[in-house]
């Protein structure tokens, strides 16, 4: 991606979304100009093993980036936003775009001069792409019921900030807003919402299922959960509608099916999924985000998109702390 | 043991004959059916004798008899057997309003017969291991379920299926009661609370009833479940649907996928291409053999009347619930 309008990349935040950030620029050929953290040790270990500058302040950063990348808990999305649109950087950065409406509102305006992308990642996995290109070409008719599903497991890591609603939104808007987006993008903007979730008695266990009245009629069951015992992950998408339906589950055998001795096997702190061994959705996503701030072409998901994910997400949480469904406006 | 068909209005009436004829001492008499194209073409089918009236099939004296009429004529077939003595087996749901259903209940306490719900979720070999499972607790504190009952428009065979007056609604009269009751036996609970986004989505221009619903509904004992109940499957799909119940609970999950035992068919003159053709067990042989036993020993079926009313008051909830856009609750 080197060439005349080679843009210097420099990521924000260095724990697992970052590590992911980095791998999938890689990927891509870009190189990541530098890296910043307010955690020094994680900082400079992700840079000696990314081979990148670490930089001491996200000031310093921003002087040495054209793109800034965040990575970051949610809870600091909206400072780091303003302070890289303040300094005329391109934004791109990780979901969901913030935890309220009005900061996603002053995210989206502050960055009026520069070019933001907000990592709806999920647009970007083959399977959910090709489902949406058949929906969108009419092969199944106009949706009427949708199923998508996300159970994954409680994050190994116990001190991790997504257990702190106040820094993550909690599983509705952290996991869950992946689904209400691509519910969303398929079918069109929600009319109500109504919502169940469980918590287990210790730990942050949880379990949430949600009902979408969609305005265009749809309604979507969208289930999610840390849930499963360590390393299950299952995801799936049941699309019908009036002439047809499209049917995925993660259940499904990936191109490669291995047999070994049972070993004990060490879980990954967050479950992340896979799209078996196709292209890695982050580097497509972070690809198509960079080639279209470059050559100034629209971006497929925009931060509004992400704003009204963000939007359901919280009506959603409201009716689980309510009892009742919610309207959308 | 003498044993006979009301009305072969329901597809089912096919597999039960056979599932009767399957048992040792069972005389399948009879079966009783007012069309006369249908009957014949039963009769010539399967073999077994048909009556154009169900006052004479009953005359033949008879045991019991298993009803598999529309929905909405349930009452009156229970009415007449039971009034000829019989013990009674009824397609679900049972009937399609609560006083139908309370009236049925009347006059098999009056005339001192049994009720048995059709409800062959419970006799799976599969659900009967996850109930197990469940009530020893292997699954810990249960989180959640997921149910997913979708299908085909099953008026596709037969248009009663999509009468409002004869089937008393579309999808969600069709499916939520098995469901329901798998959850209310599974769990030992009562549901409390039912929510409901139900419609004619995929057959707008077609059908005159609901063709897709969704159900988020609360149990006694907090648990939570959604019910799919829609007619989402094309006809062109390799089989009818789906009866699938994932469990998720803080010491793992299990997941139930009925009809999962099946050979992938693509014949050039398959009704379906390809198609999944079944080899797993047939739910329906033990449940026609539990109703056949209580007969036999002269006690109430596992199945009973309560459960099949338990599970029509979902479904009627989940009705209310669609047109006030709220959840519903449900007294105990």
């Amino acid at each position: 991606m080197k060439g005349e309008c080679y843009m210097r990349v420099g990521i924000v935040g260095t724990g697992t979304m970052g590590e992911v950030h980095a791998a999938a620029w890689r990927a891509i050929g870009a190189e990541v100009a530098g890296c910043f953290s307010s955690n020094p040790q994680q900082r400079k270990a992700f840079a000696k093993q990314h081979n990148t500058h670490s930089f001491s302040s996200y000031p310093e950063l921003l002087n040495n980036a054209d793109v800034v990348d965040i990575c970051t808990p949610t809870a600091t999305h909206k400072s780091l936003v303003l302070a890289a649109a303040q300094a005329g950087k391109h934004v791109i950065c990780e979901k969901p775009i913030a935890l309220t409406v009005e900061d996603a509102e002053a995210m989206i305006e502050a960055c009026r001069g520069v070019r933001f992308f907000v990592g709806m990642v999920l647009r970007f996995f083959p399977q959910y792409r090709s489902a949406k290109q058949l929906v969108a070409g009419g092969r199944i008719g106009k949706p009427a019921v949708l199923r998508l599903k996300r159970v994954s497991y409680v994050p190994q890591n116990p001190d991790a900030w997504y257990f702190n609603e106040a820094l993550s939104g909690g599983i509705v808007v952290d996991l869950m807003i992946h689904d209400f987006d691509y519910a969303r993008w398929l079918a069109g903007d929600v009319e109500r919402v109504y919502a169940l979730k469980t918590l287990a008695d210790t730990g942050s266990a949880q379990y949430v299922q949600t009902v979408l009245r969609l305005k265009s009629g749809a309604i979507a069951l969208i289930e999610g959960g840390w849930a499963y015992p360590p390393g299950v992950f299952r995801t799936g998408l049941d699309l019908s509608g009036t002439d047809g339906l499209i049917e995925w589950s993660s259940d499904q055998p990936s191109p490669l099916i291995t047999f070994f001795p049972p070993k004990v096997e060490e879980t990954a702190s967050v479950g992340l999924p896979t799209s078996g061994l196709a292209d890695d959705p982050f580097a497509a996503e972070l690809r198509h985000a960079y080639q279209c701030i470059q050559s100034g072409a629209p971006f497929e998901v925009t931060a509004e998109d992400a704003l009204e994910a963000l939007r359901i997400s919280l009506a959603v949480r409201k009716s689980v702390a309510t009892g009742k469904p919610v309207k959308l406006p | 043991m003498r044993i006979g068909i009301l009305s072969i209005a329901h597809l089912h009436a096919a597999g039960y004959q056979a599932n009767l004829k399957a048992i040792p001492g069972i005389e399948l008499v009879g079966f009783s059916h007012e069309n006369s194209a249908e009957g014949q073409a039963f009769n010539e089918e399967f073999g077994v004798p048909w009556f154009s009236s169900h006052q004479e099939l009953l005359a033949q004296g008879l045991d019991g008899v298993v009803i598999c009429s529309e929905n909405a004529r349930h009452r009156e077939l229970v009415e007449l057997g039971a009034q000829a003595g019989c013990q009674i087996l009824c397609e679900k749901p049972i009937e399609i309003t609560r006083a139908d259903a309370e009236a049925m209940k009347n006059v098999c306490d009056k005339n001192g017969v049994r009720f048995m719900t059709a409800f062959p979720a419970r006799f799976a070999s599969s659900s009967r291991a996850l109930r197990t499972m469940v009530q020893q607790g292997e699954l810990g504190k249960v989180f959640g379920v997921n149910g997913i009952n979708h299908s085909e428009n099953p008026s596709g065979h037969r248009a009663w299926f999509a009468n409002k007056q004869l089937a008393g609604g579309g999808a969600a009269m069709d499916h939520i009661v098995h469901l329901a009751d798998f959850f209310r036996w599974c769990f030992s609970t009562e549901v409390i609370e039912v929510y409901a986004e139900i419609d004619n989505l995929i057959y707008p221009n077609e059908l005159e009833v609901d063709t897709a619903g969704l159900l988020l509904i609360t149990m006694s004992n907090g648990i939570q479940a959604s019910i799919d109940c829609s007619w989402s499957r094309p006809t062109w799909y390799p089989r009818w649907g789906h009866l699938k119940i994932e469990v998720v609970g803080e010491k793992g999950a299990a997941v139930v996928d009925g009809f999962v035992q099946h050979l992938t068919v693509y014949a050039k003159s398959g009704a379906r291409n390809p198609e999944w053709i079944g080899f797993g067990p047939d739910a329906n042989q033990p449940m026609i053999q539990e109703f056949i036993d209580s007969i036999r020993e002269q006690r109430e079926p596992s199945v009973t009347w309560n459960d099949g009313y338990q599970a029509l008051r979902v479904v009627l909830a989940a009705y209310e619930s669609a047109q006030r856009k709220e959840p519903v609750k449900l007294e105990h």
